[in-house]
């Protein structure tokens, strides 16, 4: 199964957790796969629309990928909010 | 092979003096040689506006190097608004300056006889001069530099400090020029009132002129340069470098989803102003106003700063930073990054901490006595604290002082320094930084910003955070390079052509914390002191209002009671601020 890794930001909805392995053939999918067991995660990834906020990006093994992108078992999907101090 | 030196400068007799830079110090430079400086040679006991308090100015060790983004400098100094030790630090070119000269620190002491004449220090490679500088009594910061760029070499940098320093007023910040040809003074180590210092010192500015002096030669040459190169390209291309390329205010909207946007002075953790307030807004008005990002300092990769215009395409200000939108903008309800881009370049014109003042502003409007969201009314105490009306100095004073003068008992603060945007209520261990920094309420301490962390990891992740920072703070590197402490060890290794193990950074970090923590208590500060107010501890911001600080105080104990136990994650752990 391919592993989303999970930004400390993010990690409220998750309960601190950093990794969790799903279930998912895509981005989008494994990311609505951690907000089923974890619910308000996917909200922090996607808008209302459906779309990424601009300020998440999504990597598939380092690579910047869109939420449709395929995902095969042992992937690693990375949501990293931009974040920085001020 | 390293002619370090350290400027003393005695404002009793009006001389300064060069001395030779202890070599048993060389691994100690910015925010932790200020505190070993200050341990050593200020009594924690004294008036921070008198005579025997110490202002230090430490660049980093790397500053001056080729080392990208390491030209950080640190003010020190007992806080006026704290009563213990602070250390603010701040980018631009005068600490590249004096390390290029081989000065480690200036060391001010003393006080001049007359508290209404004004001077300045001058430093060249020939030497270091206190120069009268009344004529420059009063101006403002721009007005200032514009003074300065005429009389001196267009290869000076400088340090300067605005009304609110002359006034000794306890939000004052220490003003450093930013490495553009215009060399605006936007650059503030802002926090704790250290322009109050400077200012009690009859200091107005200081000169540093290293000509065409190259930056420092490492030890080993090869190893070091070449490290230079593979760091920055790591960081340029790889595949997150655009990440935070729109610089803090970009983080508005995720802060605002994690309940970390405060708004009406801590009221709700969420601003219905997120979208007007959005970085977002800023790039957007790059097009047709021109402004950008850039470089504050040289050498800088991250690129993080902002420098905004107004609609007619002239300058406003820089950086307009996150920090600055929440406590001018959203925490007064003012809607506007325009508003508060003016609020802003009040600020610097003045020479004020953004955080103080904003969280001043929104004090004085949460007690009734003005509207939130009253810009022009804010743009106008702003005015007041230059004119030296009453209230204009208890606003320039911080957040405790209007607080008093209210009577209102909201005053988010510890050790009586203002609260930053990031809230202690969904992120706790932040919280806990607050509650045991020497700093008091300051985010670049050690901010953790990760809500799913569980009770019995608050501890440990503020002290490992607290510990990084002071480390990173101590090299010259910016925070927002983000290095680890393995890194910085291998900067140093290779400067010094000397091995020098990540511990012995670690350890440099940790020492500093209780060198702070020792002058604190020196001071009079108990544990009783390492606490936040009933408004955080008792009213609550989001879903609810359900989140609160409620950490208790024996486990905020736990974070400055002994060192954690390495784990490895502590080498990972990247410097955030």
């Amino acid at each position: 199964m391919p592993t989303v890794l999970i930004p400390p930001p993010y990690r409220g909805p998750t309960g601190g957790l950093e990794a969790l392995a799903v279930a998912g053939t895509t981005v989008r999918e494994c990311i609505e796969a951690v907000d089923a067991d974890h619910p308000g995660f996917a909200a922090q990834v996607f808008d209302a629309a459906g779309t990424p906020h601009k300020f998440v990006k999504l990597f598939v093994n380092g690579d910047p990928s869109p939420p449709e992108a395929p995902v095969g078992a042992g992937d690693e999907v990375e949501v990293l909010a931009a974040i920085a101090g001020g | 092979m390293f002619d370090d030196r350290l400027i003393r400068v005695d404002m009793t007799n009006l001389s300064a003096s060069v001395e030779p830079f202890p070599e048993t110090w060389k691994l100690l430079g910015g925010r932790a040689l200020s505190a070993r400086i200050l341990l050593e040679e200020c009594d924690p006991q004294c008036d921070p506006l008198g005579p025997d308090n110490v202002l230090v100015m430490a660049p980093g060790v790397l500053s001056g190097t080729a080392a990208p983004t390491s030209g950080r400098i640190s003010i020190g100094g007992k806080s006026p608004l704290t009563g213990g030790i602070k250390e603010a630090n701040a980018g631009g070119n005068p600490g590249q300056d004096l390390m290029k000269l081989g000065y480690r620190a200036v060391v001010v002491k003393g006080q001049p006889a007359d508290p209404d004449q004004r001077y300045a220090l001058e430093v060249r490679k020939d030497g270091v001069t206190v120069v009268p500088a009344d004529d420059c009594k009063g101006l403002w910061n721009y007005a200032l530099i514009e003074r300065l760029a005429g009389r001196y070499s267009a290869t000076a940098s400088f340090i300067s400090i605005g009304p609110a320093g002359e006034m000794k007023l306890s939000g004052a910040s220490v003003a450093c020029t930013d490495q553009d040809q215009d060399r605006r003074p936007a650059r503030h180590a802002a926090r704790g009132g250290l322009g109050a210092v400077m200012g009690s010192k009859g200091l107005k500015f200081v000169m540093v002129d290293p000509e065409k002096t190259p930056v420092r030669r490492p030890a080993d040459s090869k190893a070091f340069f070449g490290l230079c190169k593979s760091y920055t390209k790591e960081f340029r291309e790889g595949p997150k470098a655009n990440v935070f390329k729109y610089g803090t205010s970009a983080v508005v909207p995720v802060a605002n989803m994690l309940n970390t946007f405060p708004y009406k002075n801590r009221t709700e953790g969420q601003s219905p102003d997120a979208q007007t307030l959005d970085g977002a807004r800023i790039v957007e008005s790059f097009e047709s106003r021109g402004g950008g990002m850039h470089n504050c300092m040289t050498g800088c990769v991250v690129q993080c700063s902002n420098i905004v215009h107004d609609a007619d395409g002239n300058y406003k200000t820089s950086a307009l930073e996150f920090e600055t939108l929440t406590l001018l903008g959203s925490s007064c309800g003012i809607a506007s990054w325009e508003d508060v881009a003016d609020l802003d370049r009040l600020c610097d014109e003045l020479g004020l901490d953004t955080i103080e003042t904003g969280a001043a502003l929104a004090i004085y409007m949460d007690s009734g006595e003005m509207e939130f969201g009253d810009a022009e009314g804010a743009k106008r105490i702003l005015g007041e604290i230059a004119e030296g009306t009453e209230l204009g100095k208890a606003i320039g004073n911080g957040a405790v002082a209007i607080g008093k003068r209210q009577k209102h008992a909201r005053v988010p603060v510890a050790k009586g320094q203002a609260l930053p945007a990031w809230d202690p209520r969904p992120l706790k261990a932040t919280g806990v930084t607050y509650c045991t920094s020497p700093m008091g309420a300051d985010h670049t301490a050690g901010l953790i910003v990760n809500p799913g962390l569980s009770p019995d990891q608050f501890a440990q992740a503020s002290q490992e955070s607290q510990l990084i920072n002071a480390a990173c703070d101590s090299s010259g590197f910016c925070q927002f390079l983000q290095p680890t402490m393995p890194e910085i060890a291998e900067f140093y290794s290779h400067f010094y052509g000397e091995a020098v193990p990540k511990e012995a950074v670690a350890e440099i970090g940790w020492q500093c914390l209780l060198d702070e923590w020792k002058f604190n208590e020196g001071a009079g500060f108990t544990a009783a002191d390492d606490a936040l107010p009933a408004c955080l501890t008792e009213e609550g911001i989001g879903p609810d209002h359900s989140l609160k600080f409620d950490v208790p105080a024996d486990v905020v104990a736990q974070a400055k009671a002994e060192r954690f136990p390495e784990r490895e994650e502590l080498w990972t752990t990247k410097a955030t601020g």
